[in-house]
Formats: structure tokens, sequence, C-alpha cells
């Protein structure tokens, strides 16, 4: 969970600051963009995500094997040509559950993300910092409540308590409509992780995008905009987001990498996504018997933890490095 | 600043109110009837009946929960549906005075290191130093805490046998510091960026060339106007680095053995001792408001750029 | 029965420390008697035979009372020298939080491992698994088996110094049955005595079958002439208690509890340790060891056990290899664990379709290829199980024709279990109900050979299964209440050395441990017939019919009996015995160093 706490670091009642808002009439993305291309680790760890991303989005066709194919006849078998990583304890291909389990993460931070952070942080963040008055109140007090929570504390709670209710309800609905697989299709568990993981998302990037309309609202742009009667809609997306974008990116990207360590840091306390659905967390759980057996996996055989360990790690360090180029292009303050 | 305080003052206990509404409400629709759980099979409408009786369990909702509150206010946290006789407050005590000194020690080495890090990699920057330290925090950060901590004690404990495996001994003891570690690694990193970001920022502004120009020594500008500007922004995080800590501490408490609040957290949540998970959540959330109104305030007093409206 | 519905071969093979002290906290059985719960867990373990009762055994339960125990006749008067050489020190151990610590109560193999330390009944079982005295001298039985007169040893004590009488027997008797005591099992361990059952139904408070003839004289009176009784009251809900500490203490009073046992306790932090101390007033020899430090708190036991944390550990699947290298200096510790008396299986309930026919049942069965299994995925450690009695245990006669998947003509096999799939009613896939199988837990290896079951199944039988996973609390609570349609990731583990325990307790129709439902009039009259049996042969006989009928009309899945393990115990850590129940052994291990 270590990854938590970036999303919060991006110091997030700051305005903007003067030197951006001038590069705005030159097309900033195309600047910023080109900034960061001329960063090669910012390139190297997108190469990296893109790769990892890719191999977990079209799991059904870079896996070798079905990942939940059970073969008792080759368990616990080294990389060769047709394992390229191995089997694990059932002898399940190891290079196919890890991209399944990519697969995983990749739903999951998408959700997050989408959802989260860009639907709900983004959208009330702009009204509340537009509108501001009762508005702006009540959005930002809810917001406190959820976010005085102990996070791991609140994931765990709604995990715990919520899944069964929606898996219950959901089976309900099955048998009572004749539609079938939801449940086993791992949808449910989707969209619990999902909800689990909203408090994290969600509150910081509204207050985030909040404080920085705050301080838009006083530049003299908006204030000739409203002079000559721009419409709400138009003001709201055509002046106010773009000025925003810079900053919701970089906390996306920290947040996509937060978002991943949770649902590994989940999984692996077994109130993730279920199996047969794989996923990496669940795979280290597997091995090392929830943490029991960690220690003694790591001393005689720490190669049943390589694949999963490299990819998770690389997962989560290739989008804060991302995150830190990308604040280094857009807050040149701090460069 | 006064009426900023005040304010901040009185919406805390609104936000406790929600807070235990939200524990309380979850409760209430989670599954796993705690009387059916207790029965087992000797279940019977009868027993169950008196059971819930006995427990208040059939006042209606909102009777049981300021019934709860006002108890809680007295520090009294009604009992535990698990452990059975024993008072919430009297299980909880002991855990989380064992907890929160962990946590200071891991917060004690995140801050203890992160900070002169940061700062030392930012007066270092175009070296290799800094690139070299933002590369390790980096890798640090991306460590999952479940292979950190076992990796720690195969290399500490078992290969070199500097170190203690497991237990708890109290704040001056060997057995803290594995764990402290481990608790902290994340924050080392997160503090060592935050400290360099900032340092960085505040080499720029124009005071420190003025006390360059006037003269002073290096080391007099670093340390009176540098650092201590710097240090500003970083005290906003800590707060924030506290909550973030706790999930570390779960796997931590686990595997090093101790006898912690995080451990006994995710037993009662899988336990259903909802009289316990309520106390957690709302111990849990005031720590946490009260560190964040406590950071608030600081930051206003240290920083008088800052107004609050 | 939460109580022998013992997840231990789960907690044992595939759980882990922390699950047995998160799920399992609450109300479940866990952990392994033996080398903890904790260490146990990911401790592949188990086999045994190193008890070398007899199993021809019917006899066990009909202990003469001539039958003395040596232990108990030297005890007493031997406060000598050996006493002194062997006495003193503290032996430590990983384990978790018990459910509780009330004998009453107690339902799982966490609190029993504890209970049975520091509370005694008239009767216990030793190492060997024999069924001895303990604060009983000798009983007699009447001619129609109905009738047991006890008499208590002399001069018996509580562990305060107070004395005890047949009194208190009655009255600890009956306080376990009544309802404000939340016994979960009292019908089951006392309900064969006279008036036991009106107490637990609310009706009475007081049993006409217990009698107190004089101050050493308790009378009982059972229903039928059950030759198991006497086995019954080994368990902790058959111990005596001290009324004015149990009256004193409300709810809590096992945080001072006055026992009988070897041990009393001596401290008790929920989630950080428990203490034992010798009972100085102990009614045999008392114990050598001055503590017992059991860890609640957690942790990794082999790394703590190399680091002379802890005294004993079960080992792991992972270090297996390791310990087992002569040039490894752990080598020398090693130890067997001899097997517990247990089975672990996928329940079906036979009311609710697909499950209700026993062509479908028998199909299922015969599709797995247990050897398979329990070779690659659990390196031979679990023994595949094709009855319901563990090897050695009294009744287990190896001649049971299980419903079985041949693993050298694994062609034959699957075109057999196709063949009797054909016949059953649920044969067309279209029309077969969906089949839900639900395990405990979260998350989490459990699974993994249900999985592994379901897998087999698919290929096959073309049989689709989904598997879910609940946790404990829910799962108990559904599994009580008969609402699961199939289940996995259970285990039960012996009591009492006797089939009555396995046999009829889960499988006659009105049992309260049948979660299936299943229901046979021919294994009820078989297990009612073998209940008053009196010639202990006729008895085995009958149990192995009620056992064949039950495997041939596939009432369950059995998967797995224990296999030996292996543990690592201190060479200095004298005369501890692994045994596959759980009894008193901690008064007798002494510290050699």
């Amino acid at each position: 969970m270590a990854t938590e706490t970036l999303q919060d670091v991006f110091p997030s009642d700051t305005g903007p600051d003067a030197g951006r808002e001038e590069e705005r009439s030159h097309s900033p993305f195309r600047r910023a963009l080109g900034r960061l291309l001329r960063k090669k680790i910012a390139v190297a760890a997108m190469t990296v995500l893109f790769i990892l991303y890719g191999a977990g989005i079209f799991a059904q066709f870079v896996d070798t094997h079905d990942p939940n194919k059970i073969d008792l006849r080759a368990t616990q078998e080294g990389p060769s040509w047709d394992h390229w990583l191995g089997t694990d304890r059932a002898g399940r291909d190891i290079y196919s559950r890890v991209v399944w389990g990519l697969q995983t993460t990749v739903i999951i931070t998408l959700i997050g993300l989408v959802t989260g952070s860009l639907v709900l942080g983004v959208t009330l963040g702009l009204l509340a910092g537009y509108y501001r008055g009762w508005f702006d109140v009540s959005v930002m007090r809810f917001g406190e409540v959820v976010a005085s929570f102990p996070d791991v504390l609140l994931i765990i709670l709604i995990a715990a308590t919520l899944r069964p209710r929606i898996i219950n309800t959901t089976r309900d609905f099955e048998d009572w409509s004749g539609i079938d697989g939801i449940v086993s299709s791992g949808a449910v568990d989707f969209f619990v992780v999902g909800i689990a993981l909203l408090p994290l998302s969600w509150f910081g990037m509204m207050r985030l995008v909040r404080g920085q309309v705050l301080s838009l609202r006083a530049m003299p742009f908006v204030e000739s905009a409203q002079a000559i009667g721009v419409s709400t809609p138009r003001m709201i997306f055509s002046h106010l987001l773009p000025n925003v974008l810079g900053p919701i990116i970089v906390t996306a990207s920290f947040g996509l990498g937060a978002v991943a360590g949770s649902e590994i840091f989940l999984s692996f306390l077994g109130l993730g996504v279920q199996p047969p659905r794989p996923s990496l967390g669940f795979m280290i759980n597997d091995v090392t018997a929830r943490g029991a057996a960690s220690v003694s996996v790591l001393q005689n055989h720490p190669e049943q933890l390589l694949a999963p360990i490299a990819v998770i790690w690389a997962l989560i360090f290739c989008w804060n490095l991302l995150g830190d180029s990308l604040n280094d292009v857009f807050n040149p303050r701090t460069r | 600043m006064l009426a900023y305080t005040v304010r901040r003052l009185l919406w805390t206990p609104v936000l406790l109110v929600a807070v235990s509404l939200f524990v309380f409400v979850l409760g209430e629709y989670g599954p796993g009837d705690p009387v059916e759980v207790a029965l087992g099979q000797n279940y019977t409408e009868e027993r169950a009946e008196r059971l819930r009786e006995q427990r208040g369990l059939n006042d209606p909702v909102p009777v049981r929960y300021f019934r709860y509150i006002g108890n809680a206010l007295k520090g009294d946290f009604g009992d535990s549906f698990v452990f059975r006789g024993r008072s919430v407050a009297g299980l909880l005590g002991p855990k989380l005075w064992v907890s929160a000194r962990l946590f200071f020690a891991g917060f004690a080495i995140s801050v203890g290191i992160g900070v002169p890090l940061g700062f030392f990699a930012a007066t270092r920057q175009g070296t290799w130093v800094d690139p070299t330290i933002v590369a390790i925090t980096l890798v640090l950060l991306a460590m999952p805490v479940f292979i950190f901590a076992p990796a720690l004690i195969l290399l500490f404990a078992l290969n070199l046998s500097w170190l203690p495996v497991s237990g708890w001994g109290g704040f001056w003891d060997t057995r803290i510091i594995l764990p402290a570690v481990t608790i902290g690694m994340p924050g080392i990193a997160v503090m060592t960026r935050m400290m360099r970001a900032s340092t960085l920022d505040v080499l720029g502004q124009d005071y420190v060339r003025t006390a360059r120009a006037k003269g002073l020594g290096e080391f007099t500008v670093r340390r009176r106007h540098v650092a201590r500007n710097a240090l500003i922004p970083v005290l906003t995080i800590l707060g924030f680095s506290i909550a973030g800590m706790l999930g570390g501490a779960l796997i931590v408490e686990l595997i090093y053995g101790i006898p912690g609040v995080a451990r006994f957290a995710l037993d009662s949540i899988f336990s259903r001792d909802f009289p316990v998970i309520t106390a957690l959540a709302l111990i849990g959330a005031t720590a946490l408001v009260v560190a964040n109104l406590v950071v608030d305030i600081l930051y206003a007093v240290v920083d008088p750029r800052i107004t609050y409206r | 029965m939460i109580p022998r519905l013992l997840m231990r071969l789960l907690t044992k093979k595939r759980f882990i420390p922390f699950v047995t002290g998160i799920a399992l906290l609450a109300f479940v059985a866990c952990g392994g008697s033996d080398t903890g719960s904790s260490t146990v867990a990911s401790t592949s373990t188990a086999v045994p035979a190193a008890v070398a009762q007899d199993s021809s055994s019917g006899e066990n339960s009909r202990v003469a009372p001539e039958l003395r125990d040596t232990e108990s006749t030297s005890a007493s008067t031997n406060v000598g020298t050996d006493f002194e050489s062997r006495a003193g020190g503290t032996f430590r151990r990983l384990w978790s939080d018990p459910p509780t610590l009330d004998p009453h109560q107690v339902t799982d193999t966490t609190s029993a491992g504890l209970v049975v330390e520091l509370f005694s009944g008239l009767v216990k079982l030793s190492k060997e698994l024999q069924i001895v005295p303990d604060l009983a001298e000798s009983w007699e039985i009447t001619g129609d088996g109905k009738i047991y007169t006890f008499t208590l040893r002399e001069n018996l004590m509580f562990s305060d110094g107070s004395p005890i009488t047949a009194a208190d027997f009655k009255w600890s008797w009956e306080r376990a049955a009544n309802p404000d005591t939340e016994s979960t099992v009292a019908d089951v361990y006392l309900g064969d005595i006279v008036g036991i059952n009106a107490i637990v139904d609310g009706d009475a408070v007081s049993s006409d079958g217990i009698t107190v003839i004089d101050e050493r004289t308790l009378r009982v009176t059972i229903d039928d002439a059950k030759p198991y009784f006497i086995a019954k009251l080994t368990y902790p809900t058959a111990f005596v208690l001290k009324q004015e500490n149990v009256e004193a203490g409300g709810d809590r009073w096992t945080d001072t509890p006055v026992g009988t046992g070897p041990f009393v306790l001596d401290d008790y932090r929920v989630g950080e340790r428990i203490v034992f101390a010798r009972n100085e007033n102990f009614n045999h020899r008392k114990a050598y060891l001055d503590k017992v430090l059991f860890n609640l708190a957690g942790g990794i036991a082999m790394a703590m056990y190399e680091t002379d944390e802890i005294d004993i550990t079960g080992v792991g699947l992972a270090d297996l290899e390791r310990v087992q290298d002569p040039d490894e200096p752990l080598n020398r510790d090693l130890v067997n664990i001899p097997p517990g008396f247990s089975i672990s299986y996928v329940g079906f309930n036979t009311e609710k379709a697909p499950f209700d026919d026993m062509k479908f049942r028998q199909a299922l069965n015969l599709a797995v290829n247990k050897e398979l299994i329990a070779e690659s995925v659990y390196a031979g450690l679990v023994l595949p199980a094709y009855g319901i009695l563990p090897p050695d245990f009294p009744g287990f006669t190896g001649d049971i024709v299980g419903l079985r998947f041949d693993p050298d003509d694994p062609e034959a096999s699957e075109a057999r279990a196709r063949a009797v799939l054909a016949e059953s009613k649920y044969a067309d896939p279209e029309t077969r109900p969906r089949i839900v199988i639900t395990i405990p837990g979260t998350g989490g290896s459990p699974s993994l050979d249900v999985e592994i079951v379901a897998d087999m199944w698919r290929n096959v039988l073309g049989v689709e299964a989904e598997i879910q996973q609940v946790e404990w609390a829910t799962y108990l609570q559904d599994l009580n209440r008969e609402r699961l349609q199939a289940f996995g990731g259970l285990g039960w583990e012996a009591d009492y050395p006797d089939p009555q325990d396995f046999l009829d307790i889960l499988f006659h129709s009105e049992s309260p441990g049948n979660h299936g439902r299943f229901s046979s009039d021919i294994v009820d009259s078989l297990v009612e017939r073998a209940r008053t049996e009196p010639d202990p042969q006729m008895r085995i006989d009958l149990y192995r019919q009620a056992e064949q009928e039950i495997i041939t009309q596939a009432a369950w899945l059995p998967l797995w009996f224990d296999t030996e393990g292996k543990g690592l115990i201190k060479p200095y850590i004298k005369d501890y015995k692994f045994t596959p129940i759980i009894v008193p052994k901690l008064g007798d291990v002494w510290i050699d160093k």
C-alpha cells in the first residue's frame, strides 16, 4: 500500500503557476508532450506500461494456455518452450496466469480511473469550484468524511460486507432472469473491488481540481469570458477543463499506480477479485500461503515468486516514474 | 486564523458522527447475523430471540446507534461479540498502544531518513547523486510490503542473524527495528521526494539568492533559509503518510507477529465483531482527523502566507 | 457441529497462521492440535502410526474399571527425586486465540488443546488413546449397561485447594446442559444421560439421571446401553468446574479459572499470549514445566524456530526438502507427526437437485483421480480417502469398497464414471440444475483441491460447477441451516476413538451434524443398532456395513485422510508426544538443558 500515499502527495491546493498560463496559448499539450518525449526515462516507463497493459488487455491473444487449465502431470515445472515461465503447483501455466492477472489489474485500474478519478473527481471538482456555495460545501464535507476513514479499513470493510450481499443479489437475479454466468464472469468482483477502491481515488482528484478552478476563476481570461456571456457548459469545458488537465494527468498517473497496488494488496489478502479469475496478488497469496510461508518460499524456492513480483513491481514502478516525469513536465518549478 | 481553527474544531465532531453512522449502517447490512453464528446448529427462533434480547439487538437502529454513541463518549464501546465478556476498550487499549509505538517508530524512520536524504539529493542536483537517490526511492516505493517484509527477515534475521525474527518487546527493543523499517520504508521514499521537490523550489527563490548575495556562508544559507522553508510543504503530508502506513502495518503485524491493532482489525472484520469494528473505525477516524487538524493548524502557524477562508 | 467440524486439514495444510487467527477466531475450529494451529498451518503434515492402538477395538469404549492408569496411580506419590531433577523451564509454542476457555462451550481444537491442560473430568484419554481414570478412581456398569456408578479418588482438589465432591460433577454437567451456558454440543456429549435433553431444551434445570450418592460416589443413568458413552466423558463438555468460581466470574469467569488440570491460567492477553503455570494442587504428579507460553501474535513459525523463539513447529511444503537434507542443522530436530484422525471431504446436500440423485453423486465420486492430486499437488502428504473412518481408527477395517478412480487405467475409469452419469436423471446438461460448491474463507489456497475436483468433473463428465467462496461466519451459518448445495473446505476430526463419532454423528438422518441431510433407512437402522450393541466385534461390523452403505450411496465425496507429517522440536524438549486426537500431554513434558 506504499503507493497510496503518493496521490496525496501531489500538492493539491496550490494554484496553477503563472508560467503555465502563458504557455496556454501555444498549445501547452503539444509542448508538454514534446518535453515528455525528450525524457528517456519517461519514454521507457511508457513503453513498459504499454507492453504490460497491452498484454493485459489482449490477454486472450497473447496467452499460451488457458490460465486455469489444470495439468496435474506437469506441476511446478521450470521454464520450458511450452511453459515460458514454468507451471505452478496445479500445473497451470504461470505466464498465462500473469497475463490474465494483468488483465484483472488493468480492468480494476481503468474502472478506478474512469469512475473514481475522472468522472466523479473531475466533475465534482469542476462543479464545486465553479458554483461554490452549498454544493461545494456539501461535496467537500462528504469527501472529508470518507477521507477520514483509515482507507485500508474502509476498503477491507466494504469488500468484506458488501460483496456477499451483492453476489447473493446477483445470483437471485440470475435465477430469476435466466441469464447465467454474471457471477462466474467475475463482473461482480470487479464492481465490488472497484467500489472499494473508489474512496481512494475520487476525493484527492476532486480537491485538486476544485482548488485549480477556484484560482482560475479569478483569472482575467475567465472574467472576460464571463463578461461576454459565455454559457456555463462552454465555460467549464472549453475554458476551465483544459487548464486543469495537466495536474489531472499527473495525479491520475500516480493514482493508477496506487490503485494497481491496492488491487494487488486486496487480492493478496484474499479480498480482491476471486478465483478462478487469476490475479497477481492472489498468485503470491497462493504460493506463500498468505504470507505465512513467505520467508520459507523466498529462502527455498524464490523462483516461484519471481514472475508475479517482477510484474507487480514493474507496474507500480513505471506508473510512479511516469508520474514523476509528468510532474516535472507540468510543474516546471520543481524541475 | 482563529476563526478557521474554531471552525475546524467544531466540524470535527460532526465528521466523527458521520463516520460512526456510516460504519454502523454498513454493519447492519453486512452479511452474517452474529446471533445465528453464535448459536450454530443449536439455532432456534426462541434462542435467537433470547440472545438478541440479551444483547439489545432488537431495538430499532437509531436507538441502538444513539445508545452506542452515548456510551462511546464515556469510553465504553460495549463488549466484543467474539471475546465474550471482554470490553472492546479493554481489548483494544493495549493493542492500540503497541501499534501507536510501532507507528511512531516507523514514522520517525521515514522522517529521520527521508527528509535529510531529500535535502541532500536536491543540493546535489546535476550530479549523479540526485538521480541515484530518486531512483532508489522509486524502486523501494514500488516494492510490495508483503515481499519486502519477508525479505528483510530472511536477510537480517536468518542469514545475518543480526536481529530477532518476531515479537514485541516495547519501543526500546531490537525486535522493533525490522517492523519499523518495513512500515517506514514507503514513507522514506515519499518524504525524500517531497523534501527534494520542495528544496529545489526554495533554492530558486529570491530570498535565497538575496541571502547568498549578502555573503552568508553556504551552510548558514542552507540551514536557515533553505531547509527551514523547504520543510513547510513536507508538513502537509505527515497526516497522510500516517494513514498510508496502515496497510503496511497490517502486513507487518501479521508477518512479524506483533500484537497490534491492525491485525486485530482484520480478524474482527472477518469474524463480524461489529462492536470492535465500529470502535476501530471511530478511533481510526478520530486519529486521522486530529492529525490532519494539527497539521493544518501547524501549517498555518509556520507559513503566514497561507490564509484560510 | 462446529466442533469437530474440524477444519483441521484445512488449517493444517492449506491455511496459514493468520488465517487461522482470523477467520476462525470466532467460531470455528482450527488448528492442528499438535504443532499449534499456526505452525501447522502451512505445514503439510501428518502421519502416524505411532499410535499403536488396537484398532480392533470397540473395547476402547468399554474400559473396565480395573484398567488402571499407571500414570495416575504412581502420580501423587512420586513427588520425589525424579520430579526435582526434571522440574523447571518454559515451553514455548505458537497458538491462536481460543474461541473460548469455558470447557462446556468448547467445540474446536484450538480451544480444546488449551482446555484439556487446565481442566479435567472423570476419565481421560491417555496418550495411547486409551480411556483411563482421571478424577474417578473406578466405575461400575450395571448388567443392562445403563447405570454407571463412579467412585471418585480420595482428597481431590481444585487448583485453589478446595475439595471436589460428586456434587460438583452434578452441578457441572447440569450447567453444561443449561441453555444459558450456550453450549452447542451439550446434547451431543451428555445427551445420553437421562434428563439432560430436558435441560438443553429449557424444560428443566436438573437431571434425574445424575445422582449424588455420597461425597465420592456419583451414579449416572443413561437412556440406553451405549458402550461409547464413557468415551464421550473425555470431552471437555463433561469436565468438572467449581461452582463458586463460575458464578462469581460471570461472563468472564475464564479469566481466573479454577480447574483440575496440570496447569493453571497465569496470564491471557488476547492476540498476544497465554501463559500457563504449574498447578500446585494437581491431583496427580505435578507438571514438570514451570510455565507454558502460547504465543498468539503469530509470525513466521519456521523462522522463529530457527532463531530459538519457539520450541516446536510443523514443517511446511516449502521447507520440507531443506530440513530433510542431512547436512542441514535443523535435520537433527526433525520428527514425524502422526496423522490426525480426520477426513476432509466435499459434502452434498442430498435434498437439493442435482445431488438428490444417487447416480449423479456416484458419478462425481468416480470421476476424481485422487491419487494424482495427492501425489502431484500435495507431495504425498495426504492420503486419498475412499471410506469415512481414518486408518488406525477404531472400526477401520480397510475393506470398504470405495468409488475409486483407477489411476493406472484412466480411460476405463473415465468411461465408468460417464456410464454411471448416463444412468442419472441429470445426465442431460441442458436440464441439469446449476451447481455451486461453497467453500469457506477469503481467498487463498483452500480452494485448490476443490478447484481441481471441479476441473476433473468438467473434463471427465462435462459437469460444470461454480466455486463460491464466502467468509467463515456466513459459511457456518449457511451450513448449519443446510442452505448449501455442495460444500467444500471441510474436515472432521475425531473427538473420541469410537466409530460413532463419525458414522452416527455425521450420517444419521436426525443428527444435527449431518449437514447434507443424507437420509438412508439402512444407515439409520445400522447405526442405531450399533449404539447399543454389546459385542464389540458385532458393533464394528454394523459400523462397517453402515460405512459401506454411506460410501455406496455417495453421501459425500471423501477427499483426504491425514498422513504422517514432519515437525521440528528442540532436542531439549523431552517426552512431548504427538497424538492424533487432543489429549492432555503437557504435564509430562520436561526440559533438559
